[in-house]
């Protein structure tokens, strides 16, 4: 029995060792290579090869899925239009589970397939090591959606389609204070994750500079995402009049599904919070979240309804923010390769710095908003408030 | 002084549920002398019952409570019967890894199955929200310690009244000799698994009651910290993981609401941690020094 005893509390003492590793990062996973659209090499000529990379299978599978989907459609309504420059696009999207470990080796997979344009990862930990391993390929990246800062530096052909984080925090924080929607704010994030640490640190230093208290800061891991019961207590006490919440919706959901009849005050989130309204128990719950995002899908435009409506139609669901990243990095790409004017025929070893070139100079007018990029890889465009009403998510249009 | 006593109601909330989870790891240790990491994914199976009984087959609360009380039983003695049956006087640590590919196997079919969307669990526990002067209690919570003290009560007669109690008694302190004594070693065990995954489907529904959200890996830190819970009361003893899971919910919760929510964890390791090196069988372990 004794003997026993200690080997329970060896292996205790190891389960432990393997909890922490489990928090720190995700869980290691194989590749599990799922190509999607026409697989296989650009050996013709005339195809134009776009690799991307994201979670397809595992616990963040909706993130790639998402981006995948949406850049397969722009891949698809650019051939059913003949094509760029002579060029088909070819879409290869291989699937990571959210690993940055295999996120390299899928990169290195697509690199041996003939890649002409990474759409980099689709997770900012996926980017920033894919972005790494492809500095001395000098091809262009593309990533749609890694929002870390860090993420695309360190490599002159990387850029990318959604905010960074920071910029996300800033004006976050700007749109609380300038439509006058709180003078007293809580924040409650993950302590363990890139994006919610950034939008996180520059928030608070922006409500500083606004003039925005922050009464109450509430943090969890990734081990600690069920119970906010404590965090919910302390923030009712602090008397915060509002709740920022630079947190993913699947923490948001169980977060505003415990706060319910705990906490009356407005929440407010950034793109991270997207889909929220499909992850929910029921939409009464985040009745009157407002999100800070570039896209959204009731935005009246022509350019963006017709996006969602051929979406909803392929997927049976309506698009969120990943997969409008998605669709516009295609139409980035189609633009910076009109601007070069490369053709099948005039295709060389110069392809990838005149594509790199040709990205600072395009304007993309996407479902995204309208972007140009920085020598930096970084865009800028417009973003948008969204409250939830009625079980949908509309544009804020003030109190 | 309000906020202590919420605190301590819903330390208390979640250390039952860490309790009743402890207890299947408690059972089986005690008497097949083998950790069942699977255990924490038995939960996680129990949850998805009660979600696929409800939302798809649209049968009533009550049904679901005793499908999934089924399911996880039939569970826990299939897993037993196919994985560590065969491996029964194979060294610890064989079974151990067996352990832990019956763990991720079980993720793994629940992710193929199910998606790595998180499902929401139903409100299948609807009570009233008790208030007494500015203390909230919610129902689920009241519901969660009233039928989590059943439980405990009636295990605790189940192992010392019975006869089946009686013989799992008996292997546990000496599996050869309650051989002789004409006690079915197999049986007894398979008792135990049922017993101890029944007990996880009941975790499952006051945990999907209360946390809401459901996910494929929704059962590994619980089944963690209740494995941190037996062993901190003592592995092999009930009482010790009732007693073990109550104070490990009780310093969580404290942590969180007094120290900080990022050293909650740490905390609740370190004092097991500290436990174990004053008192290496746990709190109420029992220390039987081995005969030659």
């Amino acid at each position: 029995m004794k003997k026993s005893t200690k080997f329970a509390s060896v292996l205790m003492a190891g389960t432990m060792l393997i909890g922490c590793f489990a928090g720190c990062g995700k869980s290691p996973a194989d590749t599990t290579p799922t190509p999607a659209g026409s697989a296989g090499g650009s050996s013709a000529d005339t195809q134009l090869l776009l690799g991307g990379i994201g979670p397809l299978t595992g616990d963040y599978a909706n993130y790639g899925t998402s981006v995948r989907n949406g850049a397969k459609q722009a891949v698809e309504e650019i051939n059913a239009a003949g094509g760029v420059n002579g060029f088909e696009f070819v879409l290869d999207f291989q699937d990571s589970q959210g690993d940055p470990d295999s996120a390299v080796s899928a990169y290195g997979k697509l690199m041996d397939s003939g890649m002409d344009v990474s759409l980099g990862g689709t997770f900012s930990g996926e980017n920033q090591s894919v972005v790494a391993a492809a500095k001395e390929d000098g091809i262009l990246l593309l990533t749609p959606s890694a929002s870390a800062k860090a993420s695309i530096e360190g490599n002159d052909c990387a850029f990318r389609v959604c905010f960074n984080d920071p910029a996300q925090g800033t004006a976050s924080a700007d749109y609380i204070a300038d439509n006058g929607l709180a003078t007293k704010v809580a924040v409650f994030y993950g302590s363990d994750n890139d994006y919610c640490v950034g939008l996180y640190e520059t928030f608070a230093a922006e409500c500083a500079v606004k003039g925005i208290e922050v009464v109450e800061v509430q943090s969890f891991t990734d081990g600690t995402n069920t119970d906010f019961s404590t965090q919910i207590n302390t923030i009712r006490d602090s008397g915060a009049e509002l709740v920022f919440l630079p947190i993913y919706a699947a923490e948001a959901s169980t977060f505003l599904t415990q706060a319910a009849g705990k906490l009356d005050v407005p929440y407010f989130g950034c793109d991270g919070l997207d889909g929220i309204l499909t992850k929910v128990s029921d939409t009464a719950l985040v009745e009157g979240v407002m999100m800070l995002t570039p896209f959204a899908a009731d935005d009246p435009s022509e350019l963006v309804q017709a996006f969602v409506g051929s979406y909803t139609t392929a997927h049976g669901a309506v698009p969120d923010q990943f997969a409008a990243d998605g669709y516009d990095a295609v139409y980035a790409v189609k633009s910076a390769l009109e601007k070069t004017g490369i053709t099948p025929e005039t295709k060389d070893d110069t392809f990838n710095a005149q594509m790199v070139a040709a990205m600072t100079e395009i304007s993309v007018s996407g479902v995204t908003g309208t972007m140009t990029w920085t020598a930096d890889g970084e865009t800028s465009k417009a973003a948008t408030a969204m409250i939830i009403k009625d079980g949908v998510s509309v544009v804020y249009t003030g109190k | 002084m309000t906020q202590l006593i919420q605190t301590l109601i819903s330390g208390l909330s979640l250390g039952s549920i860490y309790a009743l989870i402890a207890l299947g790891y408690t059972m089986v240790y005690g008497i097949a002398k083998l950790l069942n990491f699977a255990h924490g994914d038995v939960i996680m199976i129990g949850a998805y019952a009660v979600i696929v009984v409800v939302f798809s087959a649209n049968l009533p609360a009550l049904v679901a409570v005793f499908v999934s009380v089924l399911v996880c039983a039939l569970l826990g003695v299939t897993i037993e019967f196919l994985a560590y049956k065969p491996l029964r006087g194979a060294p610890p640590l064989s079974v151990l890894i067996t352990a832990i590919g019956v763990s991720y196997f079980l993720q793994n079919a629940a992710l193929l199955i199910f998606g790595s969307e998180q499902k929401a669990f139903p409100a299948i526990i609807n009570l009233p929200t008790l208030k007494i002067g500015a203390i909230e209690i919610d129902g689920i919570t009241l519901a969660t310690l009233a039928t989590t003290a059943v439980i405990m009560l009636s295990l605790t007669l189940f192992i010392n009244k019975t006869r089946m109690g009686k013989a799992m008694r008996a292997v546990s302190e000496d599996t050869g000799a309650a051989e002789l004594m004409g006690i079915s070693v197999n049986r007894t065990i398979t008792l135990t698994f049922a017993i101890g995954s029944a007990l996880a489907a009941a975790a499952s529904i006051f945990y999907g009651a209360a946390y809401v959200y459901i996910k494929p890996t929704t059962g590994a830190m619980p089944g963690i910290k209740a494995f941190t819970a037996a062993v901190f009361g003592g592995i092999g003893s009930i009482p010790g993981a009732m007693l073990g899971g109550i104070i490990l919910g009780l310093i969580e919760q404290m942590s969180k609401t007094y120290i900080s929510t990022l050293w909650a964890d740490a905390i609740v390791f370190g004092v097991l941690v500290l436990v174990l090196v004053v008192k290496p069988t746990g709190l109420l372990g029992k220390r039987i020094s081995e005969k030659v």
